[in-house]
């Protein structure tokens, strides 16, 4: 009969402890799962009442009603794959909720469309940095057929080395122009005609110079 | 031996000459290595799939032929106003006249300061009332702004405003603060000459009460010689000069714009015009030519301008005049293109029959309904707001309507628009329709009205103190004795 020899460290409550890490680390990885996927939902996103602002448009896109009946929420296209790319992306989204505590007043639709732009920016860097990976969870590329004429062809011809988000911008949410062609003056502008705001006012808004004026009505 | 003095009455007709040879069109001296951008090929190459149509046009263009490319013409830079990023190119949807006249100078410049540039500015006045009050906005993006030009707005989010793009209006105001539209005779992507020298072009916009260009030409005998032999009209040619490249009918552009014999083409469509047949009463109008290349039209009764003075442009800002055209010296130009098929007297008689027509509208018709519609706001008879009395809509048809299609149809000889569907319609409208609302209108005051303005004009309307003169034309005295 072999006998192995357990080394004189392994006692039992050695043993015992790993088993409760290994236990712990089980359960504490399935709850950052559960974590993620809690705090991916468009329930959970629209918590704060700026994200609902972000979200009207979205309720009227394809990612939202689409033929197919595949609904995209918030997570999954802003929320990476994988339990640890999904909490860090958490993590860094903590301080979209610090803004929201701390900083101007995401919940005023004036200020919100205001800083749409630039949240905008930073998104399409996310998508572009991340080779638009979130997109490839439901999109394959070889497999797009699309319902015009040669949408298959330029698929996979033309957007060959092409990331989903170089082309595809504006899908879901408001539109924003590309980042280059940006011109700030112009959305200001745009966004005082929107809110009947005096000519000027929507620069001095952004300094904090003025407050926002109140308004409470959901737009886009 | 010619006087000083008969020489220097010619020094306009000069100038309008050499205005004209300096302004010719020419082929495009740029040279090839500046267009057919490499990376444009990748347009291309999505664009015959997404918008198969359009590319092959292009294809089949001149454009295609020489080497240029979509990115050509839709280059733009990130800070220009309407800017787009598409597909990692940076391009803008509209191309202007000012990115056409990157190659096209002289025909950008020539057509820059015309009548068809400063269509929106033609009608600032009209449109609050015609389009706004008696239509809606929607008429006047869909309607007025298709034609005129709309003022192309850029949203703040980088679209352009549906109310104002799509647009072809010849004189759109683009968001680079350029004047006009090529492609509204031009047609994208195409860039025909052939469709350009087709009267089709001319007649999306000139057809109608307000511009009835299309069915007079075509009643006419100029469009009845096109339509029978179109195929000899040799569209295409690259040179396309009446008496030479083509004699078998002359089309809008042909007498509006075209090179014929020593007479050079040009863009400024409104140049060989003597006269203004668009107003309630016409006149000969002068052209004003300023130091920077704008124009203006002034009517003979009113004072013209020196050389060197400066002046008002039809957009409110001063200029310095460089040339003053003459009527008859744009009436000369006009006729030149006549004489490469029409002999001298031929062409002047013509244009004598014309010319009596246009008088006999302004005086017998034009001159006293304007009189009696003035007498009647000054005297508070009716009220300032346009078309808001029946009076109104009548006098706006007398001379908008009829009285124009009357006096294009003797300018482009249809007889058909002269008279039945012209001078016959104003002198109905006159004296059954208009004049009894003046009664009505004016009450105690229309007899001293209608006397001053038409009874007492003996010439025109004398007719009307012979009642008793009879005419068989309705029958009167053909009822023979014993029919009952």
């Amino acid at each position: 009969m072999i006998k192995f020899a357990v080394p004189a460290i392994i006692t039992r409550r050695v043993v015992t402890a790993l088993v409760i890490a290994f236990g712990s680390g089980v359960v504490f990885m399935l709850m950052l799962i559960e974590f993620d996927h809690q705090t991916s939902t468009e329930e959970f996103c629209t918590t704060c009442h700026s994200m609902e602002l972000t979200a009207s448009p979205y309720r009227e896109s394809s990612h939202y009603l689409p033929t197919s009946g595949v609904r995209a929420s918030c997570g999954d296209c802003h929320v990476s794959e994988g339990v640890l790319s999904a909490t860090l992306d958490h993590v860094m989204g903590t301080k979209d909720l610090f803004k929201q505590l701390f900083g101007p007043d995401y919940d005023n639709p004036v200020v919100n469309n205001l800083h749409l732009p630039e949240a905008a920016f930073k998104a399409r860097q996310w998508f572009r940095e991340r080779d638009s990976a979130t997109c490839s969870r439901c999109h394959l590329q070889e497999a797009i057929v699309g319902s015009r004429a040669d949408t298959a062809k330029i698929h996979q011809e033309d957007a060959v080395g092409k990331s989903c988000i170089d082309c595809h911008i504006n899908l879901v949410h408001r539109k924003v122009p590309g980042k280059e062609t940006f011109k700030r003056d112009a959305w200001n502008r745009m966004i005082e005609e929107e809110f009947g705001l005096e000519p000027g006012m929507a620069d001095k808004i952004l300094k904090g110079e003025i407050e926002p004026p109140e308004i409470t009505a959901g737009v886009n | 031996m010619k006087t000083v003095q008969e020489r220097l009455k010619l020094l306009p007709a000069a100038c309008l000459l050499m205005i004209c040879g300096q302004l010719q069109a020419a082929e495009v001296e740029l040279d090839p290595s500046d267009w057919g951008i490499e990376e444009g090929k990748e347009c291309v190459k999505c664009h015959t799939k997404t918008s198969a149509g359009l590319a092959e046009q292009w294809r089949q263009s001149r454009h295609a032929e020489v080497g240029m490319n979509c990115l050509d013409c839709h280059q733009a830079d990130a800070s220009d106003v309407d800017a787009i990023q598409h597909e990692g190119f940076t391009i803008a949807t509209i191309v202007s006249p000012k990115d056409c006249g990157r190659c096209h100078v002289n025909e950008t410049e020539q057509n820059s300061s015309s009548v068809h540039a400063n269509a929106v500015s033609l009608i600032t006045d009209r449109m609050p009332v015609m389009a706004a009050n008696l239509g809606g906005k929607a008429i006047i993006d869909a309607g007025c702004a298709q034609c005129h030009g709309s003022e192309v707005k850029v949203k703040g989010d980088g679209t352009l405003d549906t109310a104002t793009w799509p647009n072809s209006g010849i004189g759109r105001i683009n968001p680079d603060g350029s004047k006009g539209s090529c492609s509204s005779c031009h047609g994208r992507h195409a860039f025909s000459k052939a469709q350009a020298r087709d009267p089709s072009s001319c007649m999306r916009c000139h057809s109608g009460p307000d511009s009835p260009d299309r069915a007079i030409y075509e009643a006419s005998k100029h469009g009845m010689a096109y339509f029978a032999h179109k195929e000899k009209m040799n569209l295409d040619s690259d040179s396309w000069i009446a008496g030479k490249d083509y004699v078998s009918a002359p089309t809008c552009v042909t007498c509006h714009m075209g090179a014929a014999g020593k007479l050079p083409t040009n863009h400024d469509v409104g140049m060989r015009n003597a006269w203004n047949l668009n107003t309630p009463v016409s006149e000969k109008q002068y052209l004003v030519i300023y130091e920077d290349g704008d124009k203006s039209e002034i009517p003979a009764s009113q004072p013209v301008p020196d050389r060197g003075t400066e002046h008002t442009k039809i957009d409110g800002s001063l200029g310095k005049v460089k040339v003053v055209v003459p009527p008859d010296r744009r009436r000369k130009a006009m006729r030149m293109v006549c004489l490469e098929c029409h002999g001298k007297n031929f062409a002047t008689s013509f244009m004598d029959q014309f010319d009596s027509v246009v008088d006999l509208y302004n005086e017998k018709f034009g001159k006293p309904a304007q009189s009696i519609m003035l007498d009647l706001y000054d005297k508070g008879l009716l009220t300032p707001a346009p078309f808001d009395e029946p009076i109104e809509f009548t006098y706006w048809e007398l001379w908008h309507d009829e009285g124009a299609r009357a006096r294009h149809g003797a300018a482009m000889a249809s007889p058909n628009h002269t008279w039945w569907e012209g001078i016959y319609l104003v002198s109905r409208n006159f004296y059954s329709k208009f004049l009894p609302q003046v009664r009505a209108v004016a009450g105690d005051e229309a007899d001293a009205l209608i006397s001053r303005y038409v009874t007492d004009v003996k010439e025109h309307h004398g007719w009307l103190d012979n009642p008793e003169k009879g005419n068989p034309i309705l029958g009167y005295g053909t009822r023979k004795s014993g029919d009952d």
